[in-house]
């Protein structure tokens, strides 16, 4: 259990707060890069940690980010004209650039220099990998541009998707170190899903169903081992990483790329999903780019037009229990990632953590908390940056791999477990 | 691609909201019942050495729901081979001895801890008596201001006997841990 008060500190992050000033530390991922794919197109409505935003692509090509309203009497800029160089209000024709420096104010002389005076809050937005990232914190603290591997490599060789989840950004990401849950709840999909099934290792996490953890902290987060019984007493170790606040791996299987996700709040209420692809010495094959267009791994279906899941709380997720009975899947949800979306949806909006029973298996999100909480309270207290911000601390991998019982993970994995360019995953 | 029907909420036949996932909002939780759903644990925590023992002191006078704290008491290396659990040399905070098998009995969680790897056969008695009982051992090694070498022989010293092994840099995650647990 989690007592109200920290359960309140780690779950809020509108500005003001105190998780709210941690987020706005880091690089955070705002957008896909398609959905700005080109100069004047269609602008787009953000929300993140709480504030309303407007992104859009100018005639340069300049990327913005800034205050979704107008200075002049508050319009969704939503439905401004993105022409020569930036973006007009349609009321009455106030015109931003991609800084939300206002550069005109047609009712006024342009000598009169009033539209100086009127700038929108805005924040950087810069494209790494086929991500749009941005800063939402002070400049003076602008950290060195993210360093995350699958944001780092050729566009053939990564995709990436977003998805809407309708709870705190906190309960969903637990589920991404939560690796206690994988044996039962996505049980049904390992042995179907494309981009998981007919690896050697997915039979050490059959036979063995009662893993041992082990959770070791590292400067940005943490390292959660999960260890299974193979062949000749040896172990089947698989390692998730932890970056902080929100960045979490799932150990790989076989050569499948590999596939991770950022867990970022737009509201206290709601979160994006982002869940990335990736293999680190080859391009993805068409077939497992056209399986993760189609919804399989840690990836989903849509409504149409939309980044709200096909399945969703509006039609029970499309619950199966027939094939919930036969045992296609666990839960009667189809696909892993909307197995993870619809328990932690259901939750409710932020889960009241005064009323769990945790147990010991639960350490990984134990660990993640208490780390969380001392870095906001550091910050907070003490103006301490926290863990995650820098590159050293970003080039982690996950891992899966078979050790003999003496070795501790942490050192016999230790290469296994940062990106070394050019070197294949460690995986069975 | 997946073959699924369709279900598609259908606003002519509403559904009542509690029945459904969309009672997924705020004012629903608060229909959820208030109602204890869980009995007070019983946590058994052994501090394996001095250090630990003393990370362990500085917290077993906050309010804790029953949880016992006991400490190895230093007789030199125990041999697990040779020693029983009852002769185990324990102690409570007061000073008084315990006895392991006394305070295995009935416990639902036993939490080692520990910040040398001197006390591994110690380790060994406890969690085989954990084991028998079917108790869930979980081990933390606290590694504060240690080099990666000693962390490690702490580390091994439970890796046989521990469900969960955590590695923790600081000592306050003890009472972070305890209190998740309920302890
Ligand atoms: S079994 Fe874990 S939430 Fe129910
Ligand atoms: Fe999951």
């Amino acid at each position: 259990m989690l007592r109200k008060e920290y359960n309140d500190l780690l779950t809020q992050t509108d500005p003001g707060t105190s998780m709210g000033d941690m987020f706005r530390q880091y690089w955070v991922p705002a957008l896909l890069a398609s959905e700005l794919a080109e100069n004047d197109c269609d602008p787009v409505r953000v929300k993140l940690l709480g504030e309303r935003l407007i992104a859009f692509r100018d005639t340069e090509g300049r990327y913005g980010l800034m205050d979704e309203f107008c200075a002049h009497r508050g319009v969704s800029l939503w439905f401004g004209r993105n022409e020569e160089g930036g973006l007009r209000c349609p009321y009455h024709g106030w015109k931003y650039d991609h800084t939300g420096q206002c550069i005109e104010v047609p009712s006024e002389s342009a000598e009169s220099g009033f539209c100086q005076k009127v700038k929108l809050r805005s924040y950087p937005l810069i494209k790494v990998g086929d991500v749009l990232w941005t800063h939402m914190g002070s400049e003076e603290n602008r950290p060195p541009e993210p360093a995350w591997e699958f944001a780092n490599l050729p566009p053939e060789q990564t995709y990436t998707s977003k998805r809407w989840q309708e709870c705190n950004w906190l309960q969903a990401m637990e589920g991404g170190i939560d690796s206690s849950h994988v044996s039962f709840l996505h049980s049904g999909s390992l042995k179907t899903d494309p981009l998981f099934k007919g690896a050697k290792g997915n039979q050490y996490n059959q036979n063995d169903k009662k893993p041992v953890f082990e959770v070791v902290e590292s400067d940005g987060g943490l390292y959660i081992g999960a260890r299974r019984m193979a062949e000749d007493d040896h172990y089947y170790w698989r390692i998730t990483p932890w970056v902080m606040p929100s960045f979490t791996m799932v150990p790989p299987r076989g050569d499948h790329p590999v596939h991770g996700h950022f867990w970022i709040p737009i509201d206290d209420e709601n979160c994006w999903a982002w869940s990335f692809d990736y293999h680190p010495t080859r391009a993805l094959t068409d077939k497992e780019r056209q399986a993760m267009i189609d919804g399989y791994g840690v990836h989903n279906q849509y409504v149409p037009g939309t980044f709200r899941p096909r399945q969703n709380k509006d039609n029970d997720y499309l619950m199966d229990r027939e094939a919930q009975r036969r045992g296609e899947t666990y839960s009667g949800i189809w696909g892993i990632a909307m197995q993870d979306a619809s328990l932690q949806e259901s939750m409710g909006p932020i889960v009241d953590r005064t009323k769990e029973n945790l147990v010991s298996t639960d350490n990984g999100i134990i660990m993640a908390r208490h780390r969380l909480r001392k870095a906001c309270e550091a910050l907070r207290d003490k103006g301490i940056q926290p863990p995650g911000l820098v590159p050293e601390h970003q080039q982690v991998r996950s891992a899966a791999r078979v050790l003999p019982p003496d070795q501790p993970f942490k050192d016999a994995m230790k290469d296994d477990l940062t990106v070394r360019p050019g070197v294949k995953q460690t995986s069975v | 691609m997946m073959d699924l029907k369709e279900v598609f909420f259908d606003p002519n036949h509403p559904t009542l909201l509690g029945s459904c996932a969309r009672a997924a909002t705020a004012e629903e939780a608060r229909f959820r019942v208030q109602y204890p759903n869980s009995r007070t644990r019983s946590s058994r925590i052994f501090a394996l050495d001095a250090g630990a023992a003393e990370a362990m002191y500085a917290i077993t006078e906050d309010p804790w729901n029953g949880a016992h704290f006991l400490t190895l008491v230093d007789r030199g290396p125990v041999d697990p081979a040779t020693t029983d659990a009852r002769d185990l040399p324990l102690a409570h905070p007061d000073g008084t001895s315990a006895d392991l098998t006394e305070e295995t009995d009935g416990a639902d969680v036993v939490v080692l801890l520990a910040t040398s790897g001197d006390n591994e056969g110690a380790a060994e008695v406890i969690a085989r008596e954990a084991f028998h009982r079917h108790i869930m051992c979980a081990g933390l090694a606290l590694g504060s201001g240690k080099s990666d070498a000693s962390v490690d022989r702490v580390v091994n010293s439970m890796r046989r006997f521990a469900t969960v092994l955590v590695v923790a840099r600081d000592n306050d995650y003890i009472p972070a841990m305890l209190t998740a647990l309920r302890a």
